[in-house]
């Protein structure tokens, strides 16, 4: 079969161009263990190589303060080997065969993938299962200090060496009260790194590192009895482990706007306003989707046209939408040109945001809005590990991997109306707003007197806010 | 032993019967055995020359319903770039945005955000490219803007005026970023600004480009001469074939491929450390290398064998010791630039601002280590090769990424059996290669090692390490003089 995956285009595009009914599908079958390992099995013969995805319902949220940055680090430690698997077979295997592997961590889960020839796929998942079922048999202590050391540089060279890049950690240390785990980065504060041991990777592991609490997807070249009949082998007597109590994470809520000033290591200052958004249990996402490519999108954007082309005070304007598992942000940001203020810059956006919250986007903003997120959808669907990371996001968040159908079909559903509600809900007040200027010119900031300077703890554990 | 086969064979008459029974005899140290190697499959493609000369190829690939269009041309910044005018190609390729004899900008953006699309134009150093990914049914009109873009553009004076301000606002920007930093000032070094592989934007020659040279720029560039369009995804050649004459109708003869010929690099210079200093950065940039070999190097396969070793695998040489062994370092790497003319070789990374001195001595030691210092295992040369060889197939994966690679054959002339005999090339190459490779192509008697970094806690360390002297130089390359 070479139409494995297909999208069909039910349309009549000369009558109807934005009613069109495309429909998005990737086959798939399910399969649980015994011990609660859920699996998703999608092959897909294009190319000669497969695609192994296990999710594991972790992150940072489910860190304490003051041991922040600990769901990421212990990614790291997942690829120095485990009972079976000596430190360096893992790459050995997999890029060293001609594929790659990697990992990564948000506030809400963790993922492991890897990507191999064909005939790789059983050692891909020999790997996996090891590590899933005997990480701690082989834990030693170096190789763990060093991955620690290895995070804290991560941790430098992308946020604290970057110019603006402590930005997305001050936002959300000031939307987020300091006992929510949204509030923290996922890759921690340097002290708090500094501060894990062995024994917190042995309680981690026991807790979370369960077949129970992960899903595993395989996408690509394979065939699915034998791959069944492997996972079996691989997966099966790894123990199920007990229940996780997971933490409960309000979405912010501001009846004011907060404001703050961080002097950083730049030369040109920028504006950062970021109101509290939805988690992914909240359909208002795909509205705020709409809103960001309404008012930052591109060049006929609200924002973009008016501050960028029309009257330009900026240099460039963005607007995001992040949506975790139970909560999210709603960000906006613009860069002046030189000779205009961050307060001119500010109140010309306000004007802009009063302007869509009053009138709503017009049916043509929102058929183009609505075209380039559709082409988005279909073109992420071509790289076997994204269309992993699809089936594996949908069971995890939603308890259906099918979700991908439902997240489609609603993505295109949003109207206008809902663009213009959302846009009320949620561009309000009670919002953060973050000057950030060159070292010294806390006088560049917006409103600045109003707002308060936001200065790293001495030892880097947390920001302090202050307040005004 | 006996026992051992004894278990085996019973493991076999167990696992029909049983899987839990054979489950508890797996033997979980046995590492599974890999299948046989898929056979390398290269997609077909069809190639042709249109009246006009432009060549085109069409790859088809069915699984979904998109389509990938590029105009690839021959030769870049370095051919057709004025020395004094750096930046006009990039202007010019923004500009094409920015409305045409029919269409103002705004226009050009809905008509892409009704079809879903983005036209995207750039010119590099040796190639440029304008081109766009979409659904399938979308390819007629999107070819149609691209044309109109292409073709009629009117570069009005205004536009000029707000990108060249926010090129400025972006140079200065730059100026905070330690990799930007250490990019510009190791071109600087190693090629000077007096060859093309040395020159960067400035505010000095941003400020120097008028609308009449990117006027000029676009009508000498953009020609079917040295174009070669490349279409691939759900689509037929016979079908591409006739929206591509069609809409690209009004584009006439002309243009030429560039000789590609460049003016000798700076002779070498002695072994020196340029230390820029960032004060309080907490990781100090490395950059370390010199002029590397062209594209067409008879040793392009030992020399790919030997950087993936060296500094590209996870576990190369480099990463696994600067940042797994001695946690320096969130990612270390190593690489040749491979141009028409002698691309550079780099190798660097972040390192820890406190470790500074010590990743020097590690990063010289693995340098001299390929040259001979450290032979290269067995497995070394098994994994060097067979991960180049085996990952082939994911170039093929995506429409953008089967374009860029069918493209490339032609706009590099790489040859249309590149893809058949890679693994043949790559295999063929043998330990002695590498070590002669590394010893002719990584220089490092004359080394340019460009680090930025917090002078104040760094500079005494580094020279203490006695690898080289220090010069303290600006962001832009040139010497500080130091009190």
């Amino acid at each position: 079969m070479r139409h494995t995956r297909s999208l069909c285009l039910v349309a009549s595009l000369a009558a109807a161009p934005l009613a069109a009914q495309n429909t998005v599908n990737i086959p798939f079958e399910r399969m649980t263990l015994a011990n609660g390992l859920e699996v998703i099995l999608s092959p897909d013969h294009t190319v000669p190589q497969v695609a192994v995805n296990l999710w594991y319902h972790v992150g940072s949220k489910n860190e304490v303060k003051g041991r922040t940055g600990f769901a990421h680090m212990f990614e790291h430690v997942m690829f120095t080997g485990s009972g079976h698997v000596p430190y360096g077979m893992h790459d050995r295997l997999t890029q060293g065969v001609g594929g790659s592997n990697n990992g990564s961590t948000t506030n809400d889960r963790t993922n492991y993938y890897e990507i191999i020839p064909t005939n790789y796929l059983e050692s891909a998942l020999w790997l996996e299962a090891d590590r899933m079922g005997f990480l701690l048999d082989s834990l030693d202590e170096a190789k763990f200090k060093a991955q620690r050391d290895i995070v804290q540089n991560e941790r430098r060279q992308g946020v604290d060496n970057q110019p603006y890049g402590r930005v997305g950690e001050i936002l959300d240390a000031a939307i987020y009260p300091e006992s929510n785990p949204y509030s923290w980065p996922v890759v921690g504060y340097l002290p708090d790194l500094q501060s894990a041991t062995v024994n917190d990777v042995k309680d981690f592991f026991r807790i979370y590192y369960a077949p129970s609490n992960a899903t595993m997807a395989i996408v690509g070249d394979f065939d699915v009895a034998q791959t069944k009949a492997w996972i079996h082998r691989y997966f099966d007597d790894i123990k199920r482990g007990t229940s996780i109590t997971r933490p409960k994470v309000a979405a912010p809520v501001l009846t004011a706007e907060k404001r703050y000033t961080y002097e950083d290591r730049v030369q040109v200052p920028r504006l950062y306003l970021q109101y509290p958004g939805v988690g992914s249990d909240n359909d208002d996402t795909y509205a705020l989707r709409y809103l960001a490519q309404v008012v930052a999108g591109s060049r006929t954007a609200r924002l973009t046209k008016a501050l960028v082309y029309d009257t330009p005070l900026a240099a460039s304007v963005g607007a995001f939408v992040n949506t975790n598992e139970n909560s999210g942000e709603f960000s906006i940001n613009v860069t002046p040109r030189p000779g205009h203020s961050l307060s001119e810059i500010e109140a010309a956006t306000d004007d802009i945001l009063a302007r869509i919250k009053r009138e709503g986007p017009t049916e043509e903003e929102l058929a183009k809005t609505r075209a380039g997120l559709e082409f988005i959808y279909v073109s992420r669907l071509q790289a076997n590990n994204g269309r992993a990371n699809i089936l594996n996001d949908g069971l995890v968040f939603h308890g259906d991997a099918a979700r991908f159908k439902k997240d489609y079909a609603k993505l295109k559903a949003v109207t206008a109306a809902d663009v213009k509600r959302v846009a009320n809900k949620y561009l309000t007040a009670g919002r953060v707003v973050l000057s950030v200027v060159p070292m010294g010119k806390a006088d560049q900031a917006s409103k600045a007197a109003a707002s308060s300077i936001v200065t790293v703890a001495p030892d880097g554990a947390h920001y302090i806010l202050g307040t005004k | 032993m006996m026992a051992r086969t004894f278990s085996v064979a019973l493991l076999l008459t167990l696992a029909a019967a049983s899987q839990s029974s054979a489950q508890a005899r797996l033997d979980r140290t046995r590492i599974p055995t890999p299948g046989k190697s898929p056979a390398l499959h290269v997609p077909a493609w069809t190639h042709s020359k249109l009246a006009n000369g432009a060549e085109l190829i069409v790859v088809e690939k069915h699984d979904l319903p998109l389509v990938a269009l590029t105009i690839e041309f021959v030769g870049g910044t370095s051919s057709y770039e004025p020395a004094d005018k750096t930046g006009v190609a990039a202007f010019t390729a923004s500009m094409m945005s920015e409305g045409t004899k029919t269409r103002s900008a705004d226009q050009l953006s809905d008509a892409q955000q009704m079809l879903g699309i983005s036209i995207g134009a750039g010119v590099g150093q040796e190639t440029g490219t304008i081109g766009f990914t979409a659904l399938k049914d979308k390819l007629q009109p999107s070819l149609a803007l691209l044309a109109d873009m292409m073709l009629n553009s009117t570069f009005p004076d205004s536009a000029l005026e707000r990108l060249r301000s926010r090129a400025v606002v972006s140079l200065t920007q730059q100026r905070d970023q330690p990799n930007t930093i250490a990019n510009n000032v190791f071109s600087m070094v190693v090629y000077g600004d007096d060859h093309p592989y040395g020159r960067v934007l400035t505010e000095r020659s941003a400020k120097a480009v008028t609308r009449a040279d990117v006027v000029a720029f676009a009508s000498m560039y953009f020609r079917p001469g040295r174009a070669v369009i490349t279409v691939t995804g759900d689509v037929n050649p016979r079908t591409v074939r006739g929206i591509v004459e069609k809409e690209l109708a009004a584009w006439p003869a002309g243009g030429e491929r560039p000789t590609f010929s460049y003016p000798a690099p700076p002779a070498p210079k002695s072994r020196m450390i340029y230390l820029v200093d960032k004060p309080k950065a907490a990781q100090s940039v490395f950059a370390f290398g010199g002029v590397g070999p062209p594209r067409n190097t008879p040793d392009y396969y030992a020399l790919e064998v030997m950087n993936n070793i060296l500094g590209v695998l996870f576990m190369s040489r480099l990463n696994a010791d600067l940042r797994e062994a001695k946690g320096y370092s969130y990612g270390v790497r190593s690489g040749f630039a491979f141009g028409r003319g002698p691309g550079a070789f780099r190798a660097g990374g972040g390192m820890v601002s406190a470790k500074s001195d010590s990743a020097l001595i590690a990063f010289m030691k693995e340098l001299k280590g390929v040259q001979g210092d450290i032979p290269f295992t067995d497995d070394e040369m098994k994994q060097g090769k067979e991960s180049l060889m085996q990952s082939l197939p994911g170039r093929f994966a995506s429409v953008n990424g089967l374009a860029a690679s069918v493209s490339s054959l032609y706009a590099q002339d790489l040859g249309e059996n590149y893809f058949r005999d890679y693994a043949k090339n790559i295999d063929a190459i043998t330990r002695d290669d590498l070590v002669r490779v590394a010893k002719k192509y990584i220089d490092l008697d004359h080394i340019n090692l460009v680090i930025v970094g917090d002078r104040a806690s760094i500079e005494g360390p580094l020279k203490a390490t006695g690898i080289a002297p220090v010069q303290i130089v600006d962001v832009e390359g040139r010497p500080v003089l130091v009190p």
